[in-house]
């Protein structure tokens, strides 16, 4: 188990770093980590690494507070995006290098590291040097490596960015299933969102520094905490509005009928709306229960294979959408339950 | 582009041609190729006593500079690459980048002064000859090292060999030194070949007794054309088999590197 209680670290220059950081993640659970570059996520997995020392706030590892206890005693295993394996080692001596270093007889090292190969399938590869393998091989063998000797949590940092798109996929499916069979507590630093949504059984967003929102990826795509997790977290429409009533909305395009009820008239607010819940009008359809209908002119039509996304000018503001209807777009219907009153940032 | 390489390798190696052809003729004088043909050269110049010192001289320089080279260029280039602060690895690098740019005259000039007194009385002997071609060299090795730990990316693997649980002295031992070791040889060819070749400081601070092969080589060049190219073709050789040595050393450690597990 793994918890930040109240840490802060701030560069010297005081752009950077973290503030105010409470985390937890517990036995066998995957958190992710995402944050645009500069957010601070990657100070974060710095300081649980110890490779650097909060300036303020404690961390604890397995109910032990870890202040000043040098990072090759706090028995974490790391996979960079890097990989960094040890170019002169085979894999199995790169694999069997972290039991050599506790003293594990060597019989009982090469068995443990085989089994280790094999959960993440590449027994066949035990002699090969790491520089004959593929990107993903080599991530593959650096993830064994960081399991092999049961550490207490297991930290990846942006451990899948310098993959294809295709392995990407495949990698973050083996990923899940060896944590989850390892039962290990495991922060997943990444800028990639789908990575995270895909992969994390819950997922904190950091932003200049501070935690905005952990959550559960489906409550976090679809509850987020304010415009700058919605914006991060998937595409959304945002728009700024005016509380008319506790069911009515003002944007500058227009009245929107949704639930206001936890505001008061005269707030003003973020109206999101995911694109995947606009409904296009095609042609003649124009069903009478549709809700918050709108008529606007086409400015951008982007083909993406499954769906298509669409740009719909509406007296002056954008309303992208997507959809998998090919006909010809002017009228769009915003279902009221799919829009979201988030508090109004300046920003 | 294929002309121009070619007159190139000509104007490159058509003066080591001739040294070669020259050190066989009996008699080279006025014109364009030596006339007869004799060993008489090579065995002049290896019976001459000063050639001999001369040439094991250098190999014993040669040798004393490397070893040292590896001694204090490799903590130091470390050293320098794990220095947190940006202002001590650029001032490192240029402090080592000093005896490169000073001329070796001025350097020579230098060593004169300091050890031609009575307090420092070391003029002429071999080990000051050794620390001179040890501050010649140390700056190529330290060079070559430090572009290699950038290159190699050393300091992501030594965190996470440190995450490994691997101390200081084990990271040092098991990842730092065989990730830099074909670095270290190739730098250890570039000294070694420096060092055989170097004339001026040698020729500054060397004491009678222990000059240097090139330091004799001049010697020979007021003497027969003949005795003149044998000795330089000698001094090539050495050259190229300091070259090769690095290379064989290169290959032998690959092909040792054994299974550890």
């Amino acid at each position: 188990m793994i918890r930040f209680d109240n840490v802060a670290y701030r560069y010297g220059d005081g752009e950077g770093g973290i503030s105010n950081v409470n985390l937890r993640v517990e036995k066998g659970e995957l958190l992710a980590v995402i944050g645009p570059s500069g957010s601070g996520k990657s100070t974060l997995l710095k300081l649980l690494a110890g490779f650097m020392e909060p300036q303020s706030g404690s961390i604890w590892i397995d109910g032990k507070d870890v202040s000043g206890v040098a990072a090759r005693h706090r028995d974490l295993g790391i996979v960079f995006q890097s990989y960094a394996l040890f170019p002169h080692m085979t894999v199995l001596e790169n694999v069997a290098y972290p039991l050599r270093l506790r003293g594990v007889d060597r019989a009982e090292r090469a068995e443990r590291a085989i089994k280790a190969l094999g959960e993440v399938g590449l027994s066949s590869a035990a002699d090969r040097l790491p520089a004959t393998l593929s990107g993903g091989q080599q991530q593959r063998v650096a993830l064994a490596r960081a399991l092999v000797y049961q550490p207490k949590a297991l930290l990846l940092d942006e451990p899948l960015s310098a993959l294809d798109a295709s392995l990407r996929t495949e990698m973050r499916d083996l990923i899940t299933h060896v944590q989850r069979t390892a039962q290990i507590a495991t922060i997943h630093v990444t800028h990639d969102q789908e990575e995270a949504l895909s992969m994390a059984d819950r997922i904190a967003v950091v932003h200049r520094g501070e935690i905005l929102q952990v959550a559960s990826p489906k409550d976090l795509y679809d509850k987020p905490f304010n415009a700058t997790v919605a914006a991060f977290v998937g595409k959304a429409n945002l728009w700024v509005g005016d509380v008319v009533s506790s069911a009515c909305v003002r944007t500058e395009f227009g009245d929107i009928t949704c639930d206001a009820s936890d505001w008061v008239a005269g707030d003003r607010v973020n109206v999101m709306v995911r694109p995947e819940a606009i409904i296009p009008l095609t042609g003649d359809q124009n069903p009478k229960h549709a809700a918050n209908c709108f008529d606007g002119t086409l400015v951008q039509d982007r083909f993406l294979g499954a769906v298509r996304r669409y740009d719909l000018s509406i007296a002056g503001s954008v309303i992208t959408g997507e959809t998998g209807d090919r006909g010809s777009l002017s009228r769009i219907s915003i279902p009221s339950d799919s829009v979201r009153l988030l508090p109004l940032q300046d920003d | 582009m294929g002309l121009t390489t070619f007159l190139y390798s000509v104007y490159l190696l058509a003066p080591i041609a001739l040294l070669l052809v020259g050190s066989f003729g009996a008699t080279w004088t006025n014109t364009l190729l030596p006339t007869g043909f004799t060993f008489d050269w090579y065995a002049t110049v290896a019976e001459d006593p000063s050639f001999r010192r001369a040439f094991l001289t250098s190999l014993e320089v040669v040798a004393a500079t490397c070893v040292i080279n590896v001694l204090l260029g490799v903590p130091f280039a470390y050293a320098v690459f794990s220095a947190a602060n940006r202002g001590v690895r650029l001032a490192a690098r240029i402090f080592t980048l000093l005896p490169v740019a000073v001329p070796e005259l001025v350097l020579g000039f230098g060593f004169i002064i300091v050890f031609s007194s009575d307090v420092l009385p070391w003029l002429g002997s071999t080990w000051l000859l050794i620390c001179a071609h040890c501050v010649l060299t140390l700056p190529y090795l330290v060079g070559t090292l430090l572009t290699d730990m950038d290159r190699l990316g050393i300091s992501e693997m030594e965190k996470v060999a440190e995450t490994l649980s691997a101390g200081f002295w084990r990271r040092f031992i098991d990842i730092v030194l065989p990730s830099i070791r074909y670095s270290l040889l190739s730098g250890l060819m570039m000294v070694s070949a420096i060092s055989i070749g170097e004339f001026q400081i040698s020729n500054l601070i060397s004491g009678f007794l222990s000059r240097t092969y090139p330091v004799v080589l001049l010697q020979a060049f007021y003497g027969a054309t003949g005795l003149a190219c044998a000795a330089t073709v000698i001094l090539i050789v050495l050259a190229l088999l300091a070259a090769g040595g690095g290379a064989f050393g290169a290959r032998l450690t690959r092909m040792r590197q054994k299974v550890r597990v």
